[in-house]
């Protein structure tokens, strides 16, 4: 396995920056010649994959197109054609295969993403307000140039603050950011954990063809991907998600049920998630949150379940080990190596301190954004078999307390034993703790692909 | 031994279908058609007769050589090939269906030579059994309990896990008192129609993902 070619490779699918602020700029074309100039100017700005030896930079700009917009830019049918159906068909209509019904209908869909109108995401990561501000005025200044693009919205998202600092909270108050995989040849900082379980305990990283189109896959075979291949090769496909949080209601909740629960409501929080809200995973250490294993990476994602079959520990249905099962399904943990994602994103809205006054209403929640080369093989799956059912994990119909579309029915067991700390609870009648606003499919092509859009390059023959 | 592991039987049966270049649409094209329509939850036939696990029907048109050098080979005949893992053994099972869905059963098979229908059970059985072939590998995740014992013990399930969620944190006597009762009330219980307690679906291919 050679070096992956990192100047090639957009940066946002090789690191997470942890830059603190972003905003997400939606794009629409009026026209397939101007687009492919404003493609054209922007080549210059985005952010590639190469080693910031020279320091961290200041701010990044990534961008990723609907199938929708890859048509607007005139790409040739046959190209088009080529693409896995569920890009072609974009998330909205892929709704009855997500379980995005009811609460998580299109319908209750924020305006933007009712109107199929999104051909292009431009990801702006900024390390301060004024770098950010300065930043997006460059790219509305390119924008405007040419009449290159219309911007249809945007989406501000950033870092929950606590005491000052930038923090890998969420809104519920859990720590995130600490599930995603390692790939071959992604020069990456890994610990154990992160990649596949291997026969001897260890663990290796994954196929590069898991994550970039082009490369073999767990399977040994090339991802399904459009034609030419030069226009997929170094491109991975993204789903974005605006999921809100309805925090009020999880707050009261939990309140609520930990006056049933002898574990106290830290505890109840930690076994719907699977880790204390400090991230310390249940699984090492299940009575208390331990700072020194959230914060040691050869210890944080190094667990497994097989040693805790009945789910006393970390409860079978809790949110982590539904979505990364590890060894928790048998096989060393091969029937998971290919339902692995790659997840970005920041919290967006208010952050509001537990004991202050939370209303469901206010804007507030996770934009997820997930990589993968095969949103149907990756992320559909992980969506509709963990996260809105439960047969593999051996739970029936119940779907995923935190994530799951519960729409009031529904319920979370989570397993105990028989000592007074640690009892079993039954959670039932689900609120939608979390509800869908919108998103799409895009595929984020690499330089050179973005090279051959521009130019019009692109030739399927 | 073919065909049985433990309690469940693993049946498979292949019925010529009746080749008429008279007949529009030809028999394949019905039944096809009437499989892509019939329903597969609690008014699935094979939920309505006793005894199936699962069950797969499947129209095979022919056998097509993937390869290189291309190697024509072709069948005798289309067939219709029925699938199931069922409860007891075939003429148990094949009487059950006939009592049961004999329309249904007949809006299939009547696309099949030889077909006696399904009024006359003795043909009907006599039938299938001409048609069944040895399955020595079948689905085994079955726990060895017949179809009434596993609705059952889903119906349990789900009783015993919602009497826990409505009765936590229930002082002792009292939960005591009303566990009782509960669990006369449970054995006295009808037993949940098959397919009846799955989640609801708005596609209709299950697991499939495309």
């Amino acid at each position: 396995m050679s070096k992956l070619n990192e100047t090639d490779i957009q940066g946002f699918v090789l690191r997470g920056y942890n830059l603190p602020l972003a905003r997400y700029i939606f794009l629409h074309f009026e026209d397939p010649t101007r687009a492919r100039g404003l493609v054209s100017r922007l080549l210059h700005e985005v952010t590639t994959g190469q080693r910031w030896d020279g320091g961290k930079p200041e701010s990044t700009v990534n961008i990723a197109f609907t199938h929708r917009g890859l048509s607007a830019m005139d790409l040739p049918d046959a190209t088009l054609l080529s693409f896995p159906v569920e890009f072609q068909q974009g998330m909205k209509k892929r709704a009855g295969i997500l379980g995005d019904t009811g609460l998580n209908s299109p319908e209750r869909w924020d305006d933007l993403w009712r109107e199929d109108r999104v051909h292009a995401w431009l990801g702006v990561n900024a390390v301060s307000p004024e770098t950010l501000e300065s930043r997006c005025a460059k790219m509305l200044g390119l924008l405007q140039q040419g009449d290159g693009a219309t911007v249809l919205s945007s989406q501000d998202a950033a870092s929950v603050v606590i005491d000052g600092k930038p923090t890998t909270r969420e809104h519920f108050g859990f720590t995130d950011g600490f599930g995603n995989p390692d790939y071959l040849g992604v020069d990456r900082s890994s610990q154990p954990g992160q990649g596949k379980l291997m026969p001897n305990g260890t663990w290796a990283p994954l196929a590069t063809g898991e994550l970039l189109l082009g490369y073999a896959d767990e399977a040994g075979e090339l991802p399904v991907a459009p034609v030419p291949h030069l226009l997929a090769s170094n491109g991975t496909f993204m789903v974005y998600r605006k999921l809100h949080q309805n925090l009020a209601t999880f707050r009261a909740y939990l309140h609520d049920h930990a006056g049933l629960y002898g574990g106290g409501p830290e505890k109840l929080a930690a076994k719907f998630l699977g880790r204390w809200r400090d991230g310390t995973p249940l699984e090492l250490s299940p009575d208390q949150p331990d700072p020194s294993i959230a914060q040691d990476p050869n210890r944080s994602t190094n667990f497994t379940y097989g040693a805790d079959p009945a789910g006393t520990r970390c409860p079978i249905g809790a949110h982590i080990r539904r979505v990364h099962p590890r060894d928790a399904f048998g096989f060393n943990g091969r029937l998971i190596n290919r339902r692995r994602i790659t997840r970005r994103g920041l919290p967006y809205g208010r952050f509001v301190a537990e004991g202050q006054p939370a209303s469901d209403a206010e804007d507030r929640g996770v934009i997820f954004m997930a990589l993968n080369a095969s949103i149907s093989r990756q992320f559909e799956f992980v969506q509709q078999q963990w996260i809105e059912y439960g047969n593999d994990a051996h739970l029936g119909n119940d779907k995923d307390i935190l994530m799951g579309n519960h729409g009031g029915r529904g319920r979370f067991v989570l397993q105990g034993d028989a000592s007074p700390a640690n009892p079993p609870l039954i959670c039932s009648s689900l609120p939608n703790f979390v509800e869908l606003r919108g998103g799409d499919y895009f595929f984020l092509p690499s330089i050179t692909a973005l090279g051959m859009i521009s130019m019009g390059l692109v030739d399927p023959r | 031994m073919p065909n049985k592991n433990g309690k469940v039987y693993g049946l498979t049966i292949l019925s010529p279908i009746i080749d008429d270049d008279q007949a529009t649409p030809s028999h394949d094209l019905q039944i096809r058609e009437y499989l892509a329509t019939m329903p597969t939850g609690e008014q699935s036939p094979f939920a309505l007769a006793p005894g199936t696990h699962l069950a797969r029907l499947v129209v095979m048109d022919d056998v097509i050589y993937v390869g290189m050098p291309a190697c024509e080979e072709h069948l005798k005949s289309k067939y219709l090939v029925f699938e199931t893992n069922c409860d007891s053994d075939l003429e148990g099972y094949m009487s059950g269906l006939a009592a049961s869905v004999p329309e249904q059963l007949n809006a299939i098979w009547s696309h099949c030579v030889g077909y006696p229908g399904a009024a006359d059970q003795k043909a009907f059985i006599g039938y299938m059994k001409a048609c069944q072939i040895e399955t020595t590998f079948f689905f085994a995740a079955i726990n060895d309990k017949s179809v009434p014992e596993t609705l059952r013990a889903l119906q349990t399930q789900r009783a015993v896990t919602d009497f826990v969620a409505n009765h936590q944190g229930m002082e002792p006597a009292q939960l005591q008192r009303e566990f009782a009762q509960f669990v006369t009330e449970l054995k006295s219980e009808p037993l949940l129609k098959a397919a009846s307690m799955g989640p609801h679906r708005d596609i209709k291919t299950g697991g499939r993902n495309e």
